[in-house]
């Protein structure tokens, strides 16, 4: 193998004789024969129109009094589409696998004599969770997923980026983020594999961790919920829309308060020594083709990260059933995590089954609401729901408020909920995503405990000032 | 507990992380540094001296060790003996020079830090005063191994950020070449090829100045109290003693430019102009980005779309819309066209 | 290992060891075809019209997620067609270029059908170009011939295809235009009915032409069989460590053409 070795100790003396700026030569020779190729072989047929539709359709988006509006309006109609449009079939859904399968399938276990427990795990932990994730879940990202994809397809999305991307430049991020951070206002999950378009690993590492801080579609309801309970209550009936749309919107807004920021001192410190590169081409407008566009989000987007979810969703309905029915002297598992959490919970303005239901709810942000129930029925001893164990939500808000006023919630719980509903660790699902994109140790454990540390901050020093102001 | 008693305690527990962990300042990192044993960092540092004055024919003292690793005469005779000891050195007279082991260490460790540069002026967002005092850090704490992994994924790169070239596995390294810019005649045009890192203090005002290696010149004037010259079309000012720190070589005539060079990003609107050249300060993957996208010599831009708020802007190059950041099109260089 | 090529005309061309190690089944395929393109090209939408497969195609680089694959029959030979990620240049050493790149070099496809916009077609040839510099067997897909009408372009694809001495299939895939005559160039590549005779960069590159060609002599002397030792030349000279490795380790003596799998 002499051969091979002459040939590599005179390429590296030949290397310091072509210099420094031989990539940059060939480029330059390689772009000389293109231009004289298409010189010659493209030709234009008559004179350049006039009217050029793609130019005009960019200067509209990009204009300096249309731009914002169109964007904002674009977003909030998705954003509105997905929540309106997404209530009925769940409810369809929820019908069918929740309120009609369920009990079908427990009877069926009882009239065969399968014990208690089988049918416990089985049936109300495993399928109940995976159900409810489906129903809650499904309707949503295929409506929300579908529309971005066509504005993705058509060319709009880019444009977005290029108009964002002075912000996102000055916390250190790529004008992209913009985009997969809407993308997590449908999932995380999504958002996560959506960062695959930033080309710059710090910019994309900076986007993933941040994801988090897009108000998901598995914490909108609870958001909704919780405001119109606690928010919507304290106001004149009159108000109670307004007020609780607002703190909704609120929370979502200070999400993307806090992604601008923890971007800004992520770039500033851990992410310094990462590559950083921009580049952004705006692709040509394309008509976007609707049912070519349905079927690939759906698969590609909605049943990808429906099922990533539902994997995960199914060990942790057995945990909420085992937690709630394994019983020490009595007491459940349950109630000795909450009785023992609940003076730490105390501090930051939360409860034991807050807190517990965030711990064993980690799959998905869908099931927290109905596991905070179950376990606030279990630990009052209250006679409501369906067993211990059993997720449930009620039909109506002034019965679940009942609930939780009953379980010693008052507003300060139901905006500590909120904010920690916001700001806390991502959900199983995009934690091992998050894995998987960036397939490091480092950054996963950064994306899951940075949030929940801001949270469990924020929470405290909330709750301390709202008492020392309250009295 | 009372709120504010609990508010209070809460900052003092947050202040208190703070103070024991906060990276760099925190009270861990000071105990690290300070449990960190410096006497292999000193050995590597003075080796790399005797090389710096050995490629430079320079004498090298143990009085001039001691002002580079600033350590007192005393402790840097316990470096020289140590070196002596490990055969890396031998000294004649006070005149101390390297061994072949010496030599190749030295050599190792160079090739180390410039890799570093390197790495961090085309791959990260580290400031370019800082680069040479991490590389500082880093040359020490990096193993072979790792240097030559770092060489391959940077394509195993020939010169540094400052213009230095960086010695190959087997510690071969070019001759040295080029006078330094107080040496350089009236009238001549000249290429920029080394500025020097140290001291510090000097290189942030040459790098503040615009001035980098691959930089074209014109030499204006050379008296004893200033020089004068033309860089990228602009007219300089240097202290002779500024200027000494700066490596040129003297270029023919014709590949100069002469015409002031203009950015693209003073490009107007709907305008045309022809790319004549991308800084150097444009580095790594991100040239490499514009070089893909047709940003070279030659290529006809238009200013096509500007964004919401005037950056970046969507220019017209080679048939595609390209957005650039004002920071980038600062860095590309255009002419006129009609 | 002496074969008279003749003799084998519709013989594949690819390096099935290699082909194995990048992860290829072929046990059920004769010929395997890559696809590159640029990003935003319409590639993944070829993809689809050649293969049936519907993969969601995007406006963005490295939207492809993995790799994908597929499978078609043309006449009575099977070919499987592997998606290679979206990507500007092969020169870049970013994550998505590597893999096209390796999988060009080292796989040796028996066709790489380079999928560009019929719109911005000078941009689109750097790739191409580039492309021709390591393999000699190639097809050009200029896509998207539609919306170059609606921007009044039209493109001789006779002449491109004598200037780049491969076959241009100019087409429309979301449309299914040109689909066919693509498989077919496709087909007639693959069995060495067409024999492509790429253009190489003619355009000296700057003040190097010296190092490039002296560095090119000596390789070309030590592994006479392959094709694009000027290409492993400027690759050595760029400090390419991956080429540097496989030429230590002999590997790119491997890389020879069409009678490797003559026998």
């Amino acid at each position: 193998m002499n051969k091979t070795e002459e040939i590599l100790s005179t390429a590296n003396k030949l290397r310091w004789e072509v210099g420094e700026n031989f990539h940059d030569s060939i480029l330059e020779s390689i772009y000389k024969d293109a231009s004289e190729i298409s010189e010659k072989v493209v030709t234009r047929i008559g004179e350049k129109p006039k009217f050029d539709l793609d130019r005009f359709i960019d200067r509209i988006v990009t204009g300096r009094w249309t731009g914002f509006p169109i964007m904002f309006l674009l977003l909030a109609l998705v954003f509105w589409l997905t929540i309106i449009g997404a209530n009925i079939p769940s409810s369809w859904i929820s019908y069918i696998l929740v309120d009609t399968l369920h009990p079908l399938l427990k009877n069926f276990m009882n009239s065969i004599q399968i014990p208690f427990w089988i049918t416990g795990l089985l049936i109300d932990g495993a399928y109940l969770a995976a159900a409810w994730v489906i129903s809650v879940m499904l309707p949503p990202m295929a409506i929300f997923f579908p529309m971005f994809t066509l504005l993705e397809d058509f060319g709009y999305l880019p444009r977005v980026a290029f108009n964002m991307d002075n912000l996102y430049r000055r916390v250190g991020a790529h004008g992209k983020q913009a985009l997969t951070m809407s993308m997590g206002f449908g999932c995380n999950a999504a958002g996560v594999i959506a960062t695959r378009i930033i080309d710059s690993p710090r910019e994309r590492i900076i986007a993933i961790i941040t994801n988090n801080f897009s108000l998901c579609n598995g914490r909108w309801p609870t958001q909704i919920l919780i405001a119109t309970i606690f928010i919507g209550g304290t106001v004149p009936a009159y108000l109670a829309g307004i007020a609780s749309a607002g703190a909704v919107v609120a929370i979502a807004i200070l999400g993307v308060l806090f992604s601008l920021i923890v971007s800004w001192g992520l770039s500033k410190s851990v992410l310094k020594g990462e590559a950083s590169a921009f580049s952004l081409e705006l692709p040509p407008y394309r008509p976007p083709r609707l049912l070519q566009t349905l079927y690939t989000s759906l698969i590609d987007r909605t049943i990808f990260v429906l099922w990533r979810a539902v994997v995960f969703a199914v060990p942790a309905g057995i945990v909420i059933w085992l937690v709630a029915n394994v019983n020490i002297g009595g007491i459940s598992l349950a109630e000795y995590f909450i009785r023992g959490v609940d003076p730490f919970a105390f501090f930051i303005g939360l409860n034991g089954v807050i807190i517990l239901a965030y711990v064993i709810a980690i799959p998905a942000n869908e099931i927290v609401i109905p596991t905070v129930l179950m376990l606030t029925v279990l630990s009052t001893k209250m006679t409501l729901g369906a067993g211990a164990g059993v997720m449930f939500e009620l039909d109506s808000t002034a019965a679940t408020a009942n609930i939780l006023h009953a379980g010693g919630w008052t507003v300060l719980t139901g905006i500590n909920l909120m904010l920690f509903s916001l700001l806390h660790n991502p959900c199983s699902t995009t934690i091992y995503t998050i894995y998987k994109e960036t397939k490091s140790i480092k950054w996963t454990m950064i994306s899951t405990f940075l949030p929940i540390a801001m949270g469990l901050i924020i929470c405290f020093f909330f709750t301390q000032i709202w008492r020392l102001i309250a009295g | 507990m009372n709120p504010l008693t609990s508010l209070i305690a809460g900052i003092v527990f947050i202040v208190a992380l703070l103070i024991v962990f906060l990276p760099g300042v925190g009270i861990i990192a000071r105990w690290k540094r300070i449990r960190k044993d410096r006497s292999r960092e000193l050995i590597e540092d003075a080796l790399k001296h005797l090389y710096d004055c050995e490629y430079t024919s320079v004498d090298c003292s143990l009085n001039s060790i001691s002002g580079s690793l600033s350590l007192s005469g005393e402790k840097t005779a316990q470096v020289i003996s140590s070196l002596e000891s490990m055969n890396l050195i031998t000294s004649h007279e006070n005149k101390i020079s390297l061994t072949p082991e010496g030599r190749s260490y030295a050599l190792r460790i160079i090739r180390i830090h410039r890799l570093w540069e390197r790495h961090l002026a085309d791959n990260t967002s580290v400031l370019e005063k800082d680069w040479h005092s991490v590389a500082e850090q880093r040359e020490h704490e990096t193993s072979r191994e790792e240097a030559d992994r770092l060489a391959a994924s940077l394509g195993n790169p020939l010169i540094d950020p400052h213009g230095d070239p960086i010695p190959s596995i087997t510690g071969e390294i070019p001759e040295r070449e080029g006078i330094t810019l107080n040496n350089l005649e009236n009238g001549i045009f000249a290429a920029i090829i080394h500025i020097e890192d140290e001291p510090k203090e000097v290189y942030a005002q040459l790098s503040a100045m615009g001035l980098y290696p691959g930089m074209q010149i014109y030499l204006l004037e050379n008296s004893k109290n200033k020089i004068r010259f033309e860089a990228d079309g602009e007219e300089c000012l240097l202290a002779p003693i500024l200027a000494s720190n700066i490596t040129v070589v003297p270029i023919s005539e014709k590949e100069h430019v002469k015409e002031k060079f203009q950015s693209l990003s003073s490009l107007k609107m709907d305008q045309s102009a022809m790319i004549v050249g991308i800084s150097k300060a444009m580095r790594g993957q991100q040239r490499r980005r514009l070089l893909d996208f047709g940003v070279v010599p030659g290529t006809i831009v238009k200013a096509q779309l500007e964004s919401l708020s005037g950056d970046p802007t969507g220019y017209e190059i080679r048939g595609a819309t390209i957005a650039l950041r004002r920071n980038q099109s600062d860095l590309i260089y255009i002419k006129q066209v009609d | 290992m002496i074969t008279d090529n003749a003799n084998c005309a519709t013989c594949p061309a690819h390096n099935l060891a290699n082909l194995v190690k990048l992860g290829i089944d072929m046990s059920e395929f004769d010929y395997v075809v890559a696809l590159a393109g640029n990003p935003n090209t319409g590639k993944s939408t070829v993809f689809n019209s050649l293969t049936g497969l519907k993969q969601h195609t995007g406006n963005w680089p490295g939207k492809t997620v993995g790799r994908a694959e597929g499978g078609f029959k043309f006449g009575e030979k099977r070919f499987k067609i592997v998606d290679l990620p979206g990507t500007y240049s092969l020169l870049s050493t970013s994550d998505d270029e590597e893999i096209a790149r390796d999988f060009i070099l080292f796989g040796q496809p028996d066709v790489t059908v380079i999928v560009i916009d019929a719109t911005r077609l000078e941009r689109n040839l750097n790739l191409v170009l580039q492309v021709l510099e390591i393999t000699d067997r190639a097809v050009l897909c200029v896509n998207l011939i539609d919306e170059a009408a609606r921007h009044k372009i039209q493109i001789d694809d006779r002449l491109l295809s004598k200037m780049l001495g491969i076959p241009v299939v100019p087409t429309a895939a979301r449309q299914g235009v040109g689909i066919n005559e693509l498989l077919k160039q496709i087909h007639d590549v693959a069995t060495g009915q067409f024999i492509c005779k790429p253009h190489r960069l003619s355009s000296e590159i700057k003040n190097v032409s010296h190092a490039v060609d002296q560095l090119n002599k000596k390789i070309a002397q030590t592994f006479p069989d392959l094709p694009n030792t000027r290409w492993i030349a400027l690759r050595l000279l760029e400090g390419d460590q991956k080429v540097m490795d496989a030429i230590r380790t002999g590997e790119i003596g491997n890389l020879k053409p069409v009678e490797n799998f003559g026998e």
